[in-house]
């Protein structure tokens, strides 16, 4: 009875297009946006990353290591001061100084371990804030001369210095981090969408209380809680088409990297059952679908704040890190970032895995009784 | 089939003690004005409301469980299809919600769309009927799976005479089970064996339409008028004729009361013209359901 309502839940989706835009449309609209924005492939046309204070060999050396897309381009600029005004006007879209004072190999590691790193002494990574990809570029190119100037420090076969060097790097000298950023806001804005869509998308009982439908089919013999599970697995079939759909675009048109698959597919079923718990517990608080309507998108929107999908967790205060952490979308990230930042295997989601059902069972276990007597009207 | 209903919302009593049974292929209807308790009755005979007191019996089974649930088909007051889809995905869903399936279901729902005269629109939306169609695609919603109990709640409110005969004669040739309600005495009439009064909750009076029209209807009336000159000689003559039990004045004539109106008005007129009075008006009114409900509570069906 689960399969049928549920059949009929997205037979009337698609027929009234709700599922096309919400599936389709939306996602393929949210990957464009984040693929063009982040991922480098779009029509933004050439980014160009000026180098102050290094040789020719050793930009050449970097620019290898770099292994820039055609659509990156490196430039050596003959001063400091010009290479900072061209990336303030846009001329650049960033650039890395190098000072020269880079005399230690503790020193020349900072760029390479820690990217982004506020004080690396020896090299300026200049970047504006709007200019994410000029950044990600201009901290892999400081990273790659690093490792140029490492080497060439290092005689082959010794270890001694190796040995020797003791680097600390605090939490607050980090950046956004080496990889793309697109691997990170992929799946983070995707959670957002899918929150919306999950919340929005339990309204469905209340426009067919409404209809008088729900009347009907609570006059059947079918038990209040298949109905309740028949929607919410419409729902989450909704919302893991729309997120296998931004996983898809991202991955194959813009060359995003969420991880292993199977991890990936694990954390979008979790994140999916995570967010039709909460779908149904908001859709109990509200006593009429324009009030779940609001409730669903205020509460999407304090969640994807807290939980970290527009601000990165590692940017709020400790408090706010942890209070993430009771948030569906917290564990979502911590799942998505452990698979795609951190490269980690499948079995490292299998505790966010836990926690979003948990989530999930909480939030369905808390509005069953009051959703046991919508579905009766 | 219940017995001692009682349903409050907060401190008011909206069904107070009612009970009736339907037999098999009896058509029963519930007639009463609106907010009478007529559709929190049968809300709690579906199952849809648990009664506060009272019990329901459909088929042996309690009200409420699944296998009294399966044994009746519930037509709602309000349209309740899904607009979006046609009526065969419409008739096809609440069918397997009823355990339908496969070819059964198929034949069911070709079927059930002749019966309610709609075999030629059952691949069109139903957002694009009339409201009469959308009626019949209602009912056959209620008849898809073949209930013993067939509970139609006001099923003709707002829909045209042509449509309405439709759904009546539709109705009239089931040969099951029916619980009809309504506030259209002469639908009641028409096409209940047996009726039940509801009024503020309570059931007041339960027979047949003749049974209760015989016992609380009151007596036909026949209603004449004439110039004023003529009064007080029709007065007297009306008293003296045969079957008139009572003559009262009113506006522009008088009111005759009689077990037999139809008889007694040929010598009302004969009357009339040995006086030489000339008549403007004759008028038998025989009574009716209408008149029992005003007999019983004093109050107009449609108030």
């Amino acid at each position: 009875m689960i399969r049928v309502i549920a059949v009929n839940e997205l037979r009337r989706r698609i027929r009234d297009r709700s599922m096309v835009i919400t599936c389709i449309v939306a996602p393929l609209v949210l990957a464009g946006i984040l693929g063009f924005a982040f991922g480098g492939g779009s029509a933004g046309g050439t980014v160009r990353i000026g180098v102050t204070g290094a040789t020719p060999t050793l930009i050449s050396a970097a620019e290898r290591a770099v292994q820039p897309p055609h659509t990156v381009v490196i430039v050596p600029v003959r001063q400091a001061r010009v290479l900072k005004r061209e990336v303030a006007d846009g001329t650049l879209g960033g650039g890395v100084i190098l000072t020269g004072h880079h005399t230690s190999l503790p020193d020349l590691l900072i760029p390479i371990v820690a990217p982004g790193a506020t004080h690396s002494p020896g090299f300026e990574v200049v970047d504006r804030a709007d200019a994410l990809i000029g950044q990600e570029w201009s901290e892999s190119l400081a990273a790659a001369l690093a490792s140029r100037l490492y080497a060439g420090h290092v005689q082959a076969g010794s270890t001694a210095d190796l040995a020797t060097i003791s680097l600390t790097i605090g939490s607050h000298d980090l950046g956004n981090g080496g990889r793309t950023v697109l691997n990170y806001f992929a799946p983070s804005i995707a959670v957002i969408f899918l929150f919306i869509g999950s919340g929005l998308g339990m309204r469905s009982l209340m426009l067919e209380r409404a209809a008088g439908t729900l009347v009907r089919m609570a006059a059947a013999p079918v038990r209040p809680l298949s109905i309740v599970l028949g929607k919410m697995l419409a729902i989450l079939i909704t919302g893991l088409t729309s997120i296998f759909v931004v996983w898809g675009v991202t991955t194959f048109v813009f060359g995003a990297d969420w991880g292993d698959p199977l991890g990936v597919f694990v954390m979008c079923v979790g994140a999916s059952l995570a967010m039709c718990g909460l779908g149904v517990f908001l859709t109990s608080l509200a006593r009429n679908e324009r009030e779940a309507f609001g409730v669903a998108l205020i509460v999407g929107l304090f969640l994807s704040l807290l939980g970290g999908n527009l601000l990165p967790p590692g940017s709020l205060p400790q408090f706010l890190q942890v209070l993430s952490l009771g948030t569906p979308n917290g564990w979502s990230l911590v799942g998505f970032g452990r698979l795609s930042l951190l490269g980690d295997p499948a079995r490292s989601v299998v505790g966010p895995f836990l926690a979003l059902c948990a989530i999930a069972a909480v939030t369905a276990g808390l509005a069953w009784p009051r959703v046991r007597r919508m579905v009766r009207p | 089939m219940c017995r001692g209903l009682r349903k409050h919302f907060g401190s008011r009593a909206a069904v107070d003690d009612v009970s009736f049974s339907v037999a098999a292929g009896e058509c029963y209807g519930l007639l009463g004005p609106n907010g009478a308790g007529k559709t929190t009755t049968i809300s709690m005979v579906c199952g849809l409301l648990d009664p506060d007191e009272g019990t329901v019996t459909i088929d042996g089974a309690p009200g409420g469980s699944l296998e009294a649930k399966a044994a009746v088909g519930y037509v709602p007051q309000d349209l309740a299809l899904y607009p979006d889809l046609t009526a065969r995905e419409n008739l096809e869903f609440f069918g397997q919600l009823y355990g339908l399936s496969g070819k059964g279901l198929a034949t069911r729902i070709s079927e059930t769309l002749a019966l309610v005269g709609l075999s030629d629109r059952g691949g069109d939306r139903i957002g694009s009927y009339s409201g009469g169609m959308k009626r019949r695609a209602n009912i056959a919603a209620g008849l898809l799976h073949q209930p013993r109990l067939l509970i139609l709640d006001e099923p003709t409110v707002g829909v045209d005479p042509q449509s309405r005969n439709a759904i009546l004669g539709t109705v009239g040739s089931l040969g099951i089970a029916v619980l009809y309600t309504t506030h259209y005495m002469e639908e009641a009439a028409k096409l209940c064996q047996r009726i039940g009064i509801i009024d503020d909750g309570r059931f007041i009076a339960e027979g047949t339409p003749h049974g209760l029209i015989d016992q609380h209807g009151g007596q036909d009336r026949v209603r004449i008028t004439f110039g004023p000159a003529a009064s007080e000689v029709m007065t007297k003559a009306s008293r003296q004729l045969n079957g008139v039990r009572e003559v009262r004045p009113i506006e522009g004539g008088l009111e005759l009361t009689t077990d037999h109106g139809p008889g007694v008005l040929p010598n009302v007129v004969r009357a009339a013209g040995q006086l030489g009075v000339e008549l403007s008006g004759v008028e038998v009114v025989v009574p009716d359901l209408e008149g029992v409900f005003l007999s019983l509570t004093g109050k107009e069906l449609r108030d």
